[in-house]
């Protein structure tokens, strides 16, 4: 009762702390921290690249007037101050346009960037990032036990450590950070992930990023506040109009070029279904590309480095409302979710309950980096050929010897890139005791209705019954069949499922489940185990989907394959 | 001055590739690998693969089965800066791995792209009025690809949907050999016509299981290419499906015809994709079946008669 309450007393805009005295970056200091003292040359840069952007078109009048329509759009219906005065600015600009000179017109337009620009632009606070490394797990782990929030504050991330295990070439990621511009590829299944993450680079001893949030997210105070002074740009989704599109990649890609760490989410949204991102666009992740090629057209040679992880958690915090969107089909209309589970504090004090009893909760795996065109590269940052050959990067971005930009080759190179970058998602997935446990018993669901399409089966709440000696039977050949996968560096297993006993897996995956989503998603009955909740099984076994007929005997070979080749999972 | 072309392979659609790059005042490595005559003063004739790093755009012109292991090869000469298209008409593996995928794997390139369409050796010799469409990714690619082989008898045109347009060409392959068949066998026009068309929705099907667009299908690479197989262009897959329906063994036709046959492996290979991932393939399994013995001519028309009509 006392959380929601300190939650709501907490204000509604972005605080900054006082500017008692400035931080003077020290050499050895991470890039972000000279973020500030680049602010204002950043925003300058990215208004420039729109205005060189628009100098040699003549659409100006056309983009001045698409921006001032959708923000009218969007602005009509808030009755806030700030929306009303937005609205009253955008009628202003809707009025004049039309009678604008040429000059009228570009200063509008530079006018009306250097607003989105500023709107966009994050911020970056010393004080702030090194009060969050020793809080934000004290914090986490506070929201466990409210009661012993204070000292948990206070405490060291031990508790945080045993949750959230981390695998991958560490080392080599270490090493490239000096050497050129990172962006790390995340996948996304929880608002969840970017604390995650940044808790994870800390202890890894690896630099701050930069990253677009989503405008959603700042409707959580605390959350809100670090966003804001630690480097995140606002991403406002609500925003359609097509000059933002281009401010925000302008912002991205002069922050890659400027040589920031980056992080972005390339599905765009938390997944859905619980399956591993494949349908990647990129999106602002392909002003890496634009980064590389702008840095070589003017002779700078400052690699860039892609990097996949996957973030692999035994319970998703917002599984209930993410499958029953994704199942809704109502994917894009709610494209924000901001009623989720993710806002509701007594949610998280149940999630973080149940995580308590599990061994590495959360697994953060980082995948082999790669240059923009997708190569690999070494643990000196060299781009290499498939036969070990060191090769120049720069070759991508020329023609006949000249370095260009091009935008039309460089949205290929990035569709390339989503690709590769979705083919690491899947080697690099860590699956889970909870994940394998719902995919034998939602096989099992299949099995027993031949025929039906999805949504048929789904009205089967509480029909499937599994004996738990059988479960028990095809946790185990399910588990050696993806042991043999993870052999030949096809998939990654939790540690604890790897080697355990079957029984102690299902166990796990039950006992994990338990309490946390608010119907039960399978509990033992009489010797049985009952599928009680087939969208929550369907959701955590989708991770493992792309496997099913590689890891099914032959009484379930047929239902592993419709659920492999189940349409519509994103 | 434009860089030379490269082109790997010295059979008969690798020379013709030549002939028409020449035509266009392009000068041509032409590699391949037992030594041979130049046909053109601005073709040079070499075995050494490393002699096309000096070209910018470099033609794969060899039948499937060896790309990956010339491009293993090829590789070791090439970097970011080289754009490599392939003129195959072939897959790799069951899962349907197109020659621009494989490109990409075995190579350091990564501006490749697909040549396909109604190209006929002879007609790119002879610099017979015609068209192919390339699918490429990148705008500089198709732009090469005009720059050495356009011209005022051959139309380039470009797509985006590269797995369309190599999936599209290789199912051209099987329907072909399933034409040559049925032809053979004394089907009439309305037989033929309706298996050319449920076979190449056959491909649609098969496209948009892999990321492509249906409407690939119904242009150059699919249709477009099909009809010049009809016409007579020349393709061994006509001949060879007219051999089978004559009783001649598999082995003896591919043998007898010398060329590497693309559409034989296709088959297996889009059956086993279909089984996969639920995507009905019944004129592969159908063409399978008579390639490997299990079906005869009066079964395998049965079985393709006998499946459930729908909506188109």
């Amino acid at each position: 009762m006392l959380a929601p309450l300190a939650m709501s007393l907490l204000p509604k805009r972005p605080l900054h702390l006082p500017r008692l005295r400035t931080y003077v970056p020290e050499p050895s200091d991470p890039k972000i921290f000279w973020f500030n003292s680049e602010r204002a040359d950043i925003l300058q840069d990215v208004v420039r690249r729109i205005m060189e952007r628009y100098a040699a078109d003549d659409s100006v009048e056309f983009v001045i007037g698409d921006a001032a329509y959708h923000e009218i759009r969007r602005l009509e219906n808030r009755t806030d101050e700030a929306g009303r005065k937005g609205l009253e600015y955008w009628r202003g600009v809707i009025r004049r346009v039309g009678r604008m000179s040429s000059e009228g017109k570009y200063e509008t337009l530079r006018e009306i960037s250097m607003r989105m620009a500023k709107d966009v632009a994050g911020n970056f606070d010393p004080r702030v990032y090194k009060f969050a490394a020793r809080a934000v797990p004290g914090l986490l782990t506070g929201v466990m036990n409210p009661s012993r929030l204070m000292r948990n504050a206070l405490d060291s991330g031990t508790r945080l450590d045993e949750l959230v295990s981390v695998e991958g070439p560490m080392e080599k990621l270490r090493s490239l950070q000096r050497k050129g511009t990172m962006l790390l590829l995340p996948t996304h299944s929880s608002n969840l992930d970017s604390l995650a993450i940044a808790w994870v680079l800390f202890r890894e001893a690896l630099a701050p990023v930069v990253y677009g949030a989503g405008k959603n997210l700042f409707t959580n105070p605390i959350i809100s506040f670090f966003m804001h002074n630690l480097g995140a740009y606002r991403v406002d989704r609500r925003v359609r109009a097509r000059l933002y599109k281009d401010v925000l990649k302008a912002y991205s890609s002069i922050m890659v070029e400027r040589g920031f760490h980056s992080l972005f989410f390339p599905g765009g949204t938390r997944t859905r279904s619980g399956a591993i991102e494949q349908k990647l666009k990129l999106g602002l992740a392909g002003t890496g590309v634009e980064a590389f090629a702008r840095n070589r057209a003017r002779g700078v040679n400052r690699p860039v480095f892609f990097v996949p992880a996957t973030i692999n958690y035994a319970l998703v915090l917002e599984a209930e409302t993410l499958i029953e969107d994704h199942l809704k089909e109502a994917g894009r209309a709610r494209y924000i979710i901001e009623d989720d589970e993710f806002s509701r504090v007594e949610r998280w004090v149940a999630f973080f309950k149940r995580l308590q009893h599990a061994e590495s909760s959360c697994v953060i795996r980082f995948g082999e980096p790669m240059d923009p065109f997708c190569n690999p590269v070494d643990d000196e940052g060299r781009s290499l050929a498939p036969d070990g050959r060191v090769l120049d990067p720069g070759s991508y971005v020329s023609r006949r010897g000249t370095a260009t930009v091009d935008p039309a080759r460089d949205a290929a190179y990035t569709r390339d890139l989503g690709h590769a970058i979705a083919k690491a998602y899947i080697k690099e997935t860590v699956v889970m005791a909870t994940q394998l446990v719902a995919h034998v018993l939602f096989r099992r669901l299949c099995r027993a209705t031949p025929g039906l399409d999805l949504f048929a089966r789904l009205r089967h709440r509480g029909d499937i019954a599994v004996p738990m000696e059988e479960l028990v039977a095809d946790v185990a050949q399910a588990r050696d069949g993806l042991r043999k996968l993870e052999l030949e560096g096809r998939v990654h297993l939790n540690a604890p499922i790897r080697k355990a006993p079957p029984e102690q897996i299902v166990s796990r995956a039950l006992d994990a489940w338990s309490g946390y989503h608010q119907k039960p998603i399978a509990r033992i009955l009489g010797g049985s185990v009952i599928a009680e909740d087939p969208n929550l099984l369907l959701f955590y076994q989708n991770r493992i989907r792309h496997f099913a007929p590689e890891i099914a005997g032959p009484a379930d070979m047929q239902a592993a394959i419709e659920i492999a080749a189940m349409k519509g999972v994103r | 001055m434009s860089p030379p072309v490269g082109i790997v392979g010295g059979g008969a659609f690798g020379r013709a590739l030549a002939t028409a790059a020449a035509r266009v005042d392009r000068s041509v490595i032409s590699w391949s690998r037992s030594p041979r005559d130049s046909d053109h003063p601005k073709v040079t004739v070499s075995s050494d693969l490393a002699s096309l790093r000096a070209a910018e755009l470099v033609f794969l012109a060899v039948p499937s089965p060896h790309v990956p292991a010339l491009c293993h090869e090829l590789g070791r000469h090439l970097d970011g800066a080289h754009l490599v298209v392939h003129v195959s008409r072939g897959l790799v593996g069951d899962e349907l791995e197109t020659l621009t995928e494989v490109i990409r794997e075995t190579t350091p390139v990564r501006r490749v792209g697909a040549l396909a369409g109604p190209l006929v050796a002879r007609g790119l010799a002879e610099g017979e009025p015609g068209g192919g469409i390339v699918g490429t990714l990148f705008p500089e690619v198709a732009e090469a690809v005009r720059e050495a082989l356009g011209g005022p008898t051959l139309r380039i045109y470009d797509t985006t949907d590269v797995i369309g347009v190599e999936l599209a060409s290789a199912f051209v392959g099987l329907v072909t050999l399933a034409m040559g068949y049925a032809k053979a066998a004394g089907f009439g026009p309305g037989t033929l016509s309706v298996l050319a068309t449920r076979g190449m929705a056959e491909a649609t099907r098969v496209i948009e299981a892999r990321g492509g667009s249906a409407k690939t299908c119904s242009g150059l690479a699919g249709f477009g290419d099909l009809l010049a197989a009809m016409a007579e262009d020349g393709r061994p897959e006509l001949d060879l499906g007219r051999a089978l329906a004559a009783g001649e063994s598999l082995d003896r036709a591919a043998g007898r015809l010398g060329a590497y046959v693309e559409g034989v492996r296709i088959a297996e290979q889009i059956l086993h994709f279909g089984a996969r991932n639920q995507v009905q393939t019944p004129l592969a399994a159908t063409m399978a079946g008579l390639m490997n013995g299990t079906l005869n001519k009066e079964q395998a028309a049965a079985a393709l008669m006998r499946r459930p009509t729908r909506g188109e």
